[in-house]
């Protein structure tokens, strides 16, 4: 049977939009089958069969979290350090960027031959590690946010932007008597911001999703990330036939599996509510990134 | 400015220095800033660089950083130890299989969607599929295995629990454990958490395909999948060699197709351990678990010297056949 160009048109449509009706199913449903697991009432949730509506509902896993001091403490140092490490991040970043956008800047060239090499080459982590225990950052809150403060990636990101603003308005400013620290301060940041948001977005993210640092360079157990917490819960939990003590652990209802859940929510929820509304900067900063590479 | 240093360029030596010296005392505050930023690189990006020579030599951590210089060489005998380990060949295996799985089935992902989004003439439609598709990438590779539990355990996985409900096995997979399945596990997990941000870049090289040539293509009687292939996919070469570059030269760890690191050590196990154990994993269990710093850096460099080799090669190839490359 031979279809007319405008039939085969309409079936490849109805195969596009299925095909990616399916991955968009394939990656949101994940996400809600979590949410309804943590308001599930942990004992009920191992018996299988809660697909999309929680069966027994409860806010015991939540109530639970907050209750217990670990879970507490790593969601409380996760926040600090997401706060503090985007902030500083994004202030190093860009101060450092301000100078070397300057296109009469001397030694330019070497700066940026410095700052490209480190760009490509590493040491890998047992010299990093040696560095940092050098340093006396090891065991320490600072490991989580000094050793960010300056990204190479945004670095070059945030030049090729701050070139863009015309030198008129640093130019009155320099008339008017103002240092570089406050043109800085009072001109290039307030408006550079969608690229602050693009930065901001990307290092709070970097830093609430962390754990690996967590794991390599801190052994107090006051210093642990959301993120590590709950890596620890999985390894516990992937060991086969772990189900059973799982299930043994339970109180009033909540599971270890079930606290996990909620964690998962809890660590998710606040990048979900957050990128939708700085997606369009991305976009640009992840372009303007992937021009210059 | 500029007619300045070329007039003090023929007038002599002392007035060039005292005009260089005015400048740079003009730019200090500038200079300061970059300066602080060039400490920073020092610190945590150089000195590890030179830290690689203790794959050569007998480190003890205990001299701190200035034994990184002062303890005693011993030659390749970090590596040699490293390439007789019994577990050499089973590692290696891993991690090239891992990579390799991983540019063959995860790289081309993106690109197909890019293409059928391309597809979809619903502005709305097409904007939200990509706002949920990069989602995932923002999540961490914690959460993301801690879906896959949810859903794959042996146990209390919901796919175990509706398969066995329908009556379609009799007894659970046990997908998080058995070796067998964790290629797959890495390579699925991995293409379901970075293929819709890379479609990013492909959507805009899409972008940047002038729109007359769907028209001409058009009205010559090419259909929807003649101009997919004619047009759109030519359209994205440049870009696809560039990002094949880049994921050949960041395969070993996985880089631009999701962590091999993280994928290995969280989706690993004592049982899964003759596929999941990784270089990058074995390294970390040596070096900071161990505490054998030295034998550590040198797993460590092979990695890194093999990684440059690759993007090099790549680069080189691409450069030839395509005419397109990095550098």
């Amino acid at each position: 049977m031979l279809l007319s160009q405008n039939q085969k048109d309409r079936m490849m449509n109805a195969w596009i939009y299925a095909l990616l009706f399916i991955m968009m199913l394939s990656m949101l449903y994940p996400f809600y089958y979590v949410l309804i697991l943590s308001f599930n009432k942990g004992t009920d949730s191992l018996l299988g069969g809660v697909y999309f509506w929680p069966r027994t509902f409860t806010f015991e896993n939540y109530a639970q979290f907050l209750d217990d001091p670990h879970w507490y403490r790593a969601f409380l140092v996760t926040i600090v350090r997401t706060l503090a490490g985007a902030a500083l991040g994004v202030l190093f970043t860009c101060l450092v960027a301000y100078g070397l956008s300057h296109r009469d800047l001397m030694f330019r060239r070497s700066y940026f031959t410095i700052i490209i090499f480190a760009m490509y080459f590493s040491g890998g982590l047992i010299p990093y590690y040696v560095v940092l225990r050098s340093v006396g950052l090891l065991n320490t809150f600072g490991v989580y946010v000094i050793p960010s403060m300056l990204s190479t990636f945004f670095l070059l990101i945030a030049i090729s932007f701050f070139r863009e603003i015309p030198g008129e308005l640093k130019e009155s400013a320099h008339m008017d008597g103002a240092s570089e620290l406050v043109i800085f301060y009072r001109i290039i940041l307030p408006v550079s911001m969608p690229l602050i948001a693009t930065m901001s977005l990307f290092m709070g993210v970097g830093q609430w999703n962390s754990w690996l640092d967590s794991a390599y360079f801190v052994q107090s157990e006051g210093l642990r990330t959301l993120a590590f917490r709950m890596m620890e819960v999985i390894n516990k939990s992937n060991a086969p036939m772990d189900a059973i003590a799982v299930a043994n652990s339970a109180s009033a209802g909540v599971t270890s599996y079930s606290l996990q859940v909620a964690a998962m929510v809890v660590s998710i929820a606040p990048i979900v509510c957050v990128y939708p509304f700085l997606q369009r900067f991305f976009i640009q900063g992840i372009m303007l990134g992937s021009v210059k590479g | 400015m500029e007619l300045n240093t070329r007039v003090t360029g023929i007038t002599g030596k002392n007035v060039q220095q005292a005009q260089f010296w005015k400048r740079l005392k003009k730019q200090k505050t500038l200079h300061l800033f970059v300066g602080l930023g060039m400490i920073f690189l020092l610190i945590f990006a150089y000195t590890p660089m030179f830290g690689i020579i203790m794959a050569f030599k007998n480190y003890s951590i205990s001299t701190g950083i200035k034994g990184i210089f002062t303890s005693e060489w011993v030659g390749l005998k970090h590596f040699d130890e490293f390439v007789n380990d019994y577990q050499f060949g089973t590692i290696v295996r891993n991690t090239l299989a891992l990579s390799f799985l991983k540019v063959i089935f995860a790289f081309p992902a993106p690109i197909l969607l890019a293409i059928l989004l391309n597809e979809v003439k619903n502005m709305r439609f097409k904007r939200f599929v990509q706002t949920i598709s990069y989602l995932p990438h923002f999540i961490s590779w914690v959460v993301v295995v801690g879906i896959a539990f949810t859903f794959l355990s042996a146990d209390i996985g919901m796919v175990n629990k509706a398969l066995l409900g329908l009556g379609m096995i009799d007894k659970p997979l046990d997908i998080l454990t058995n070796p067998q399945y964790f290629w797959g596990l890495a390579v699925g997990s991995a293409v379901w958490k970075e293929m819709g941000w890379w479609t990013i870049i492909f959507l805009a090289a899409i972008a940047g395909i002038n729109p007359a040539l769907y028209e001409a293509a058009q009205i010559d009687g090419a259909g929807r999948l003649a101009r997919i292939r004619h047009i759109t996919f030519p359209g994205m070469k440049g870009t696809i060699v560039v990002v094949l570059i880049l994921t050949i030269g960041s395969i070993l760890g996985g880089g631009l197709v999701g962590s091999n690191f993280e994928q290995a050590f969280l989706f690993g196990n004592s049982i899964n351990n003759p596929t999941s154990e990784i270089v990058q994993t074995y390294a970390f269990k040596v070096g900071l678990r161990d505490g054998r710093f030295s034998y550590a850096a040198a797993i460590d460099l092979v990695q890194s010297v093999i990684s440059v080799i690759l993007i090099f090669s790549s680069n080189y190839i691409a450069k030839r056949t395509s005419g397109s490359s990095l550098f």
